[in-house]
């Protein structure tokens, strides 16, 4: 049953990697061959904690997504996006810093797919108005999506997976990733300085074609701006004070989608614009499929493995976790990736001990970071990129490569120094 | 009444001629899109006005259109600079999309009808040996129908 299990996880997993077949298709395909076999009964896969479906993760993620279709949908983007560069007096380093922030700062609260959507297409109209290259402010954009998103339990899907495996607070990841991101955000912005260098070119009539631009047209319904504004700050209130009043994020993340709803008087198509189905479906089908690999005891036996490898030793694994999370999660979408290993840094952190929670912020940063190395790392690489073809922009795969594998180099280099100091050295 | 009694004279552009010139005669003569002829002369394809626009408005405005709120009237009035220097087939939408309606000389009312809503053409070209008549358009299919009443 073990050897089962694990052939029909490993074509899955090719099959979702390579992108051969849609990956909903290879995970509900491989979910349902291990209910057609008994590997998993229906209890194991819907309802047990360990092996099943983590409706936690399901849950928290459609919430933002109601919250997120209600909020795109007043213009309150475009309108922070414009007035930043506006800010910037159009000095094309200045806009490429705010937009960077911007981007890496909303990542933090939103998914980052949505977050590219959003500020993709006003950093294309004010590089068209600047007459600078677009390409450079785009990969930069994603780029510190990838790392803004690191920041917070709702920033990236993997942050939370591994919330909901290790039973960390939305204040945990705020108080242990987010101030390393703030280092790593500022990191990149020198990156960029040195990296794009020739894109800054400065033109002062074509400045006031930015400053020409009116973001206040953007904000098409201000009533809906401030009930869905009002309701989103509530929801991040709620995940700070979730951790001390014992409830789960994603009761928090539905009953501000179910607030929001109540009072945006949107119709359904328009509330439930943003919420990917197949996301969700792929998710519970993957949950499935991990959860097999623990029934038959081969996550267990991986960990052992891997204690073996690391010889016990918390720091080896922390350090070995970060790298190898960083390489793979540049070659395969980081969620898959997270899904898999968090059963096995449970069981790893249960061996080797786990001070400050540190294997998972290790798993955190290298599966977040990577995502930056390849365009098929992270899915905001991928949306990015066909939105700069669609509006006439081809970055290739080598193009998206030469930066961010630089810059996941660099930034998960920076937080070995941090993990180091703040979990060992200091602890 | 038959295709040929229906139809209206209706001019038709090259190819390779100025899609500028294309825009500017669609908006002197009101037409809703343009019969576009191959080198050879042949009348194939119409370009239909809205793709006039959709080509000089940035894709990034037609995905987010609160940025055409906030780009105002005079990012507006460079809009149609877009078509400079670019030929009438730059402008076309993918075949199939843009292939012409066309209709024999003595196609009757009913065959007309049937040819527009297949193909949710307002317009239909009538064509003879390779060279166009003329056009018969929606508002005179329906004359004809309510006439008949």
């Amino acid at each position: 049953m073990a050897a089962f299990a694990v052939a029909v996880f490993v074509i899955a997993y090719a099959l979702i990697a390579s992108e051969k077949v849609h990956r909903v298709k290879a995970a509900l395909g491989g979910a349902g061959l291990m209910l057609l076999a008994g590997v998993v009964s229906f209890e194991d896969a819907f309802q047990s904690p360990e092996t099943g479906v983590d409706w936690e993760v399901i849950f928290l993620l459609l919430g933002m997504m109601i919250i997120v279709g209600v909020l795109r949908q007043t213009g309150v983007f475009e309108y922070a996006a414009i007035r930043a560069a506006k800010q910037a007096r159009g000095r094309p380093f200045r806009v490429m810093v705010t937009l960077v922030v911007l981007t890496a700062g909303a990542s933090a609260l939103l998914d980052n797919v949505t977050t590219v959507l959003l500020v993709a297409p006003v950093t294309l109209l004010v590089c068209q108005r600047l007459g600078v290259p677009p390409v450079p402010f785009l990969i930069a954009e994603v780029l510190a999506s990838n790392v803004g998103g690191t920041a917070t339990l709702i920033g990236d899907p993997p942050n939370i997976i591994i919330a909901s495996r290790a039973g960390l607070s939305f204040n945990d990841f705020l108080t242990n990733l987010a101030p390393i991101v703030v280092v790593l955000v500022i990191a990149l912005l020198g990156m960029c300085r040195v990296l794009f260098r020739k894109a800054f070119t400065y033109d002062a009539e074509r400045v006031a074609e930015v400053m020409e631009l009116d973001e206040r047209e953007a904000l098409s319904d201000r009533p809906l701006l401030i009930k869905a504004g009002s309701v989103l700050l509530a929801v991040l209130a709620g995940f700070v004070l979730s951790s001390p009043l014992g409830y789960a994020p994603a009761a928090v993340a539905l009953l501000g989608a179910g607030v929001l709803v109540l009072i945006s008087g949107l119709q359904p198509r328009e509330y439930l614009a943003e919420v990917e189905a197949p996301t969700l479906i792929f998710f519970a089908g993957l949950f499935i499929m991990v959860g097999a690999l623990i029934k038959v005891g081969a996550i267990e036996q991986l960990a052992e493995w891997a204690t073996d490898a690391t010889g016990g030793s918390a720091r080896t694994a922390t350090f070995l976790l970060l790298g190898a999370s960083a390489v793979l999660s540049g070659v395969v979408d980081n969620i898959p990736y997270v899904a898999t290993m968090a059963p096995l840094v449970d069981s790893l952190a249960a061996e080797t001990g786990n001070p400050g929670n540190v294997l998972w912020w290790a798993l955190a940063l290298g599966a977040d970071l990577g995502g930056n190395a390849t365009v098929i790392g992270a899915s905001a690489n991928v949306v990015m990129l066909g939105i700069a073809e669609k509006n006439g922009y081809r970055i290739t795969f080598w193009h998206f490569a030469k930066y961010g594998s630089l810059v996941t180099l660099v930034t998960v280099l920076l937080c070995v120094p941090y993990l180091y100091l703040r979990y060992f050295l200091l602890a | 009444m038959l295709a040929r009694d229906l139809m209206v004279p209706f001019p038709a552009i090259g190819m390779n001629d100025d899609a500028l010139a294309a825009a500017r005669l669609m908006a002197e003569q009101h037409l809703p899109g343009i019969v576009v002829c191959e080198p050879d002369g042949r009348p194939t394809r119409m370009l239909p006005g809205p793709d006039v626009l959709r080509f000089v408005i940035p894709q990034y405005v037609q995905d987010d259109s609160a940025l055409a709120r906030v780009i105002g009237e005079r990012g507006a009035d460079r809009l149609l600079a877009e078509l400079r220097g670019r030929k009438v087939r730059d402008l076309l939408p993918e075949r199939g999309r843009s292939d012409l309606v066309v209709a024999a000389p003595d196609d009757t009312v009913l065959e007309l009808c049937v040819l527009m809503a297949r193909a949710h053409s307002p317009l239909v070209a009538v064509v003879e040996d390779n060279r166009l008549l003329g056009c018969v358009t929606l508002p005179r299919v329906l004359d004809v129908l309510l006439a008949a009443r």
